[in-house]
């Protein structure tokens, strides 16, 4: 990557937490990811934006090998990313937020934040609902602790999500389309929940629809247009003076013209 | 005009009741035999290898192509005859209806775990769990709320499937009024008395898991 291609990026003078190198990723003929490369640094909070099926969430998945890559690499923290089968104890250090929340339906709030520590790290019960309680204080749910998911809203069950995410303590916080099923007015209490995040330095990683989230928090735009990065850049420079034909195309259809 | 005479009933309550609790005995240890080896199987079909599938899949298979009671005879006369080692009746019967009742509960078992969103998975194994971590945590619980309804007719079909172990004389309780019949020549008695004494077992159970499950079932919706 050149200089003139980070030009005005926070923190590319760092070492990249993760960094993508000709990620290929193919279901059956499908080319969904066509020769990806990308880095993330620390405290960075990277926007991935494109159409639907542009590769964004494939990316995402890949990045903590909950899919298996055909081609190039991806490396974690100088480590080569292992394959599904063998990648628990990576997975365990990077957090991830899904469109669907997919709360354990059958956990209470506070047992679905203390879940994680739990099972996979063996911290004793009272230490990680302990743990729990708190999290679920910082994303403004601490009266719902008991609370099952069926009785919490989208917003609700999406902040929950995020604290059990955050209770493994991760180095990077994934995020696919987190307010994409949610009613639009649940949408800000899940992207402030995340802008506060950002704002405490967690590196991100955020598959987004929510182009003001992207402009307002975001640090680094990555533009995904049929399995390729057609562009990237900082915030302003993409989406005030974006370089490529592809990337006005995107934000013209996004816009209603009706 | 028929005449009705409970009386040999009455005289035989003992012998009865003593059938009916085989009967009850027989149906909880073939419930929960078939139970665990139901989940094994379920769960090795949807999880396990290539090789296990197939095995499990042709169990599965042949254990739904043949009458319970072609199995239950075959246990009981054939299985010696195979092996040297005879079994007394009512381990023959235990182990035919485990075997026959185990292969429907790992259908159940199976169509529960598929049924639960493929996210909750990538959500478990996102954490940093491993896939038995996620699979007991967080699969199998969710699953087993969606497996009720079916899993209460299991429980009711075993009660009555162990009626058939009449044939090889196990003493249940439907041997026992086989026995009260012959020897006082009122079937009609006895056989109603049979009925009534199976659907009054069966109707609380079939009721009460309904009930249960409705109470649950919002825990397992994901």
């Amino acid at each position: 990557m050149t200089d003139a291609a980070n030009s005005g990026r926070v923190g590319a003078d760092r070492p990249p937490v993760i960094l993508y190198e000709e990620v290929v990723k193919r279901y059956g003929g499908f080319v969904a990811l066509n020769g990806v490369s990308a880095r993330v640094h620390q405290g960075e909070v990277v926007c991935l934006i494109g159409p639907s099926g542009s590769g964004k969430s494939t990316l995402l998945r890949c990045t903590n090998a909950l899919e298996a890559i055909e081609g190039g690499r991806i490396v974690f923290e100088g480590q080569t990313l292992p394959t599904p089968a063998l990648a628990a104890p990576v997975r365990r250090r990077m957090g991830m937020v899904f469109q669907n929340f997919e709360l354990f339906p059958h956990k209470s709030a506070l047992e679905n934040v203390a879940i994680g520590p739990r099972t996979v790290l063996g911290t004793a019960k009272a230490e990680a609902e302990e743990k729990a309680q708190a999290l679920l204080v910082k994303v403004g749910l601490a009266d719902k602790a008991a609370s099952y998911p069926s009785e919490l809203s989208g917003g609700q069950q999406q902040r929950v999500a995020i604290a059990r995410a955050l209770a493994m303590e991760p180095e990077v916080m994934l995020f696919d389309e987190p307010t994409s099923a949610l009613d639009p007015e649940t949408v800000g209490e899940v992207l402030n929940v995340m802008k506060r995040l950002a704002e405490e330095g967690m590196t991100m990683i955020v598959v987004t629809h929510e182009m003001t989230f992207a402009r307002r928090v975001g640090s680094w735009v990555v533009v995904f247009d049929k399995g390729r990065v057609v562009e990237e850049g900082v915030p302003k420079q993409v989406f005030e003076q974006p370089r490529e034909q592809r990337t006005r195309d995107f934000f013209s259809h996004l816009s209603w013209s009706g | 005009m028929l005449e009705f005479d409970f009386s040999p009933l009455v005289e035989s309550w003992r012998f009865l009741a003593l059938g009916l609790s085989v009967t009850l005995g027989l149906s909880a240890a073939v419930i929960v035999s078939s139970t665990v080896l139901g989940v094994l199987v379920g769960v090795g079909r949807v999880y396990g290898p290539r090789w296990l599938r197939l095995a499990l899949t042709f169990y599965v298979d042949s254990m739904r192509a043949v009458p319970v009671l072609v199995v239950l005879i075959w246990t009981f006369f054939a299985f010696p005859l195979a092996f040297g080692v005879t079994l007394p009746p009512l381990a023959a019967a235990f182990a035919a209806l485990t075997v026959h009742v185990g292969s429907y509960v790992s259908e159940i078992v199976r169509g529960g775990i598929e049924s639960v969103r493929a996210g909750q998975m990538r959500a478990a194994l996102a954490l940093g769990m491993t896939t038995s971590q996620a699979i007991r945590q967080v699969i199998l619980p969710q699953a087993a709320i969606r497996m009720l309804p079916p899993y209460a007719s299991i429980v009711t079909m075993t009660i009555k499937e162990t009626a058939v172990s009449a044939v090889i004389a196990v003493p249940e309780f439907m041997r026992s009024s086989e026995v009260v019949s012959s020897q006082s020549l009122r079937p009609l008695e006895v056989y109603t008395v049979a009925l009534v004494v199976y659907f009054l077992l069966m109707f609380p159970v079939a009721r009460g898991v309904d009930r249960i499950y409705r109470r649950l079932a919002h825990l397992g919706r994901s």
